[in-house]
């Protein structure tokens, strides 16, 4: 979101912004990445015209989920690494509803990794938010496997030993049909790749690298602005190229790369591909009722 | 007597199952009632598995362990299964090399079992069939020895090949030249059980079937497994009625996702429903307790099968009842269920979800290995007896509606339940922290407690809604009585006709409804009755453990059994004998 005509166009929807305003009082660190991500979040679900009824909002248990009851609207508040199981549970049950997860690279990397390949496997129509701060924040500053070599981390001897995973090389190595990376400091950028992720049929993975002020000393805002790169200012970048793309996103030490990193249009979303559903106008939900079962009693 | 019992025995991967499922449609064309159990070793070809088959003109429900005919398809399982033969039973068999079994045709001289052989290898080359045909010869066989039409089988041999012609003229020629082969040897009249005229329609089904049929008719739109026996049959079968159904059937990538899927999908609004076996729950424990915390509703089937960790993947026990009532982390409302046959499967699924729709509770459905495979012959399903209960608020309400209804603190512990997007203005947190009335994380120590409190009042509320437990046989004054769950009432159903025969009066209480426990008619059975013992599949006796805590009464005797086998007549014969 960083046209002028956005702006105009949002300053003139502030009734509806204001309408997943919470009153509440925040309970994130001062300078916390999160603050960034949900007024991004804010904006798309307005500027793409998005109503409370039209949404479920999915949280893993961690700092940004702490946030869940401080967007108003549909929200879910679940288990620890389990948040894209129960979305797509909710996704598949009522397509009509547009279903947005949010987890921390705890929950994604560590304890629900195996959900998150079979989520970018099936393609199941959400979109899925990674809060990437590089540690475990709520448990007081614990090392994730996102953790960089080098750093000092509440339980781990010394320091962190072991070579973090690269998220975006995992992912774009499970053949997704949408991957995008944006930064919590940027938060016209990050809404525009909501914007973007909101319109995907079907799973939509975004990473928002985040800085955690309090528990992430390697990498703070300061750090990733000196290093962040635009991808349209890229010469000859395909996003439709997922080589060109697990190229650039290995560097996450000099050049790191923002934007729609790598777009699958051809790819079929989960319902394009279960057999017996084609066509089918009503969803899961919409059809509890007494169904005949005279022909399976033979 | 009344009873036929057959065993047919045989490699796994022989054609045991083909000759099982023949011959329970021949016996339920002819108008019998037919229970059968299939035993088996967990692994894909060999070892030595049985299916047992008792027929009778009455209604039964349970097994004999004995058999009167067997029917064995080779060596090895004709030595493992020859002893359960009764004294002048009769051996079907095929086995070519009579030297291999001489002390078995020595034991069977001795017992007076006739031995009805044929050269099955030799007829099959001669019709020009494989070696993999003689399991149809032999059934061929076994049915002219008890002089039964042989249209009748050879009606279900062209059912069971409906969808496989090219195969069907060379099995039937097979059939015949074993049915020609030999002559009548017995009759279906010398086990007291009449050839029947006026034959009621019947369907054979197990009670992983019947569970499935009952949850569609019950409007599941749902269904998410991972498969792991004994209930990995419900996941076929969903998956092979979803053409026809329209529900969507998902196998998840492991039991947590399967879970929080069901989880999520019931949250929405449909109906979703699991199935999994002991361990696979052991996973989903968590997800249980979100559950209980968002007051979701959430219907679960677990098949019990004997642990601990793999312990015996293809065989019965009903040791799960603690792991249902006190799994899951802090304490939350639930309702636990027990059933018994299919058409139990049948019916409490459907309650299942009306129950856990309408309290926004977890509700789960114990089964045992031995009724998810056990083919019964029963009537027909009838349909639409059950209405369908969602305790959702109506269209009309939904305007009213305000945020904090969702988890009002109300005298009853029941708030109202609405599904996500059925109003834009009365939206709402399902939090799995502790909440304030509208899903709001609080730490508030008065509100935290009142939002306990009104959870766990929903407790009483449906317990009291909930089936008081049913007693089968007379209601006071037995001569011995038994309490008992699950599987455990067919066999009682049948021992109490076998004893009133003999005058001898036998009653049995069945808990339906396990959790919370039901116990006015509970002590009322302990008052009336002299001699009340409790019998279940397993060591502790965690039914009985509960009950004795709860009404402060001792059992007579506890009849416990663990080893993977079911309740046998005799295991109950050898019981009460002993103790009148």
């Amino acid at each position: 979101m960083r046209d002028k005509k956005d702006f105009h166009k949002l300053s003139k929807l502030s009734g509806d912004y204001l309408k997943y305003e919470t009153s509440k009082v925040l309970t994130w660190c001062g300078n916390c990445g999160n603050y960034g991500i949900q007024n991004a979040l804010k904006r798309a679900l307005v500027l793409e015209g998005y109503k409370k009824k039209d949404l479920l909002m999915c949280f893993d248990i961690g700092c940004n989920g702490n946030g869940s009851d401080k967007i108003e609207g549909y929200t879910l508040h679940g288990l620890h690494g389990r948040v894209l199981p129960v979305a797509s549970g909710c996704a598949l049950a009522n397509p009509k509803m547009k279903v947005i997860a949010s987890a921390g690279d705890g929950g994604t990397f560590s304890e629900g990794i195996n959900h998150l390949v079979h989520a970018i496997r099936n393609d199941y129509p959400i979109l899925f938010i990674h809060h990437n701060n590089e540690n475990y924040g709520l448990t007081v500053g614990q090392a994730s496997s996102l953790t960089r070599c080098g750093a000092i981390m509440n339980g781990t001897p010394k320091e962190v030993t072991i070579d973090p995973i690269n998220s975006l090389d995992f992912v774009l190595s499970l053949n997704p049909s949408f991957v995008a990376r944006s930064f919590s400091g940027e938060i016209g950028h990050v809404t525009e790749m909501f914007r973007l992720a909101l319109k995907h049929k079907g799973f939509a993975y975004v990473e928002i690298l985040q800085s955690c002020p309090t528990y992430n000393k390697m990498t703070p805002d300061i750090w990733y602005t000196k290093r962040i790169k635009m991808i349209e200012d890229k010469k000859d970048y395909d996003k439709s190229d997922i080589w060109q793309a697990r190229r650039i996103v290995r560097d996450m030490e000099n050049e790191i790369w923002l934007g729609l990193l790598y777009e699958n249009k051809k790819k079929s979303n989960f319902f394009e591909t279960y057999p017996f559903r084609k066509g089918v106008k009503t969803a899961l939900v919409e059809e509890v009722r007494h169904k005949d079962i005279s022909q399976f009693m033979q | 007597m009344n009873r036929l019992r057959i065993k047919v025995a045989g490699q796994s991967g022989s054609g045991l199952l083909s000759v099982g499922e023949i011959l329970i449609n021949s016996f339920k064309e002819l108008g019998y009632n037919v229970v059968a159990d299939r035993e088996y070793p967990s692994l894909i070809k060999g070892g030595y598995s049985c299916f047992s088959i008792n027929v009778s003109d009455k209604e039964i429900k349970g097994l004999s362990n004995k058999a009167d005919i067997m029917l064995s398809i080779d060596k090895e399982s004709m030595e493992a299964y020859f002893d359960t033969l009764e004294k002048g039973g009769i051996l079907v068999h095929g086995y070519e090399r009579l030297f291999g079994i001489k002390d078995l045709i020595e034991k069977a001289k001795k017992r007076d079992i006739k031995v009805v052989h044929q050269m099955v290898r030799s007829i099959a080359k001669e019709k020009g069939a494989s070696i993999l045909m003689t399991n149809v010869i032999l059934t061929g066989i076994f049915w002219k020895t008890l002089g039964l039409d042989y249209n009748v089988l050879k009606k279900s041999v062209e059912n069971k090949f409906k969808s496989k012609p090219e195969l069907l003229e060379i099995n039937l020629r097979c059939l015949r030249a074993g049915y020609e082969s030999v002559d009548k040897i017995i009759s279906i009249e010398d086990f007291k059980i009449k050839l029947l005229k006026n034959k009621e329609k019947k369907i054979v089904i197990n009670g992983n079937k019947a569970l499935a049929l009952g949850a569609v008719h019950a409007g599941c739109r749902f269904y998410i497994a991972y498969p792991m026996s004994p209930s990995s049959s419900i996941l076929t079968y969903f998956s092979e009625m979803s053409e026809k159904t329209g529900v969507m059937v998902k196998q998840g990538e492991d039991e947590i996702t399967v879970a929080n899927m069901a989880l999520g999908a019931m949250f929405m609004g449909t109906r979703a429903l699991f199935a999994t076996s002991g361990g696979g729950y052991d996973l989903m424990t968590e997800t249980v307790s979100l559950a209980g915390m968002i007051e979701n509703p959430l219907v679960g089937i677990i098949a019990q099968r004997p642990g601990p960790a793999t312990g015996l993947p293809t065989w019965t026990l009903q040791a799960d009842l603690n792991l249902a009532i006190y799994s899951s982390h802090g304490e939350f409302p639930k309702v636990v269920i027990s059933i018994s046959d299919p058409q139990d499967a049948f019916d409490l699924i459907q309650h299942a979800f009306n129950i856990s729709e309408k309290y926004q509770i977890v509700v789960l459905v114990l089964t045992e290995k031995n009724i998810c495979e056990s083919e019964m012959t029963i009537s027909p399903f009838k349909q639409r007896k059950i209405l369908i209960e969602r305790g959702l608020v109506k269209e009309e309400g939904l305007q009213n509606l305000k945020n904090i209804d969702r988890f009002r603190i109300t005298k009853n512990g029941l708030s109202k339940r609405w599904i996500p997007g059925s109003t834009d203005k009365a939206y709402y947190f399902a939090n799995g922290d502790e909440h304030d009335e509208d899903g709001s994380l609080t730490e508030d120590g008065e509100k935290c407690a009142s939002m306990y409190e009104k959870r766990m009042r929903k407790m009483d509320l449906v317990s009291k809604a909930l089936p008081e437990p049913e007693i089968y046989g007379v209601r006071k004054g037995a001569d011995i009585s038994f309490v008992g769950w699950g599987s455990s009432k067919n066999i009682m159903r049948d021992v109490i006709a076998i004893y009133k025969n003999k005058g001898i009066k036998v009653n049995y209480l069945h808990f339906s409804y396990l959790y919370p426990l039901k116990t006015k008619v509970l002590e009322r059975f302990f008052n009336e009755n002299s001699s009340v013992n409790l019998i279940e599949g397993n060591y502790q006796g965690q039914l009985g453990k509960i009950i004795e805590a709860e009404v402060k009464k001792k059992f007579a005797g506890k009849l416990l059994k663990y080893n993977g086998r079911p309740f046998f007549l005799e295991d109950l014969e050898k019981f009460i004998n002993k103790r009148i």
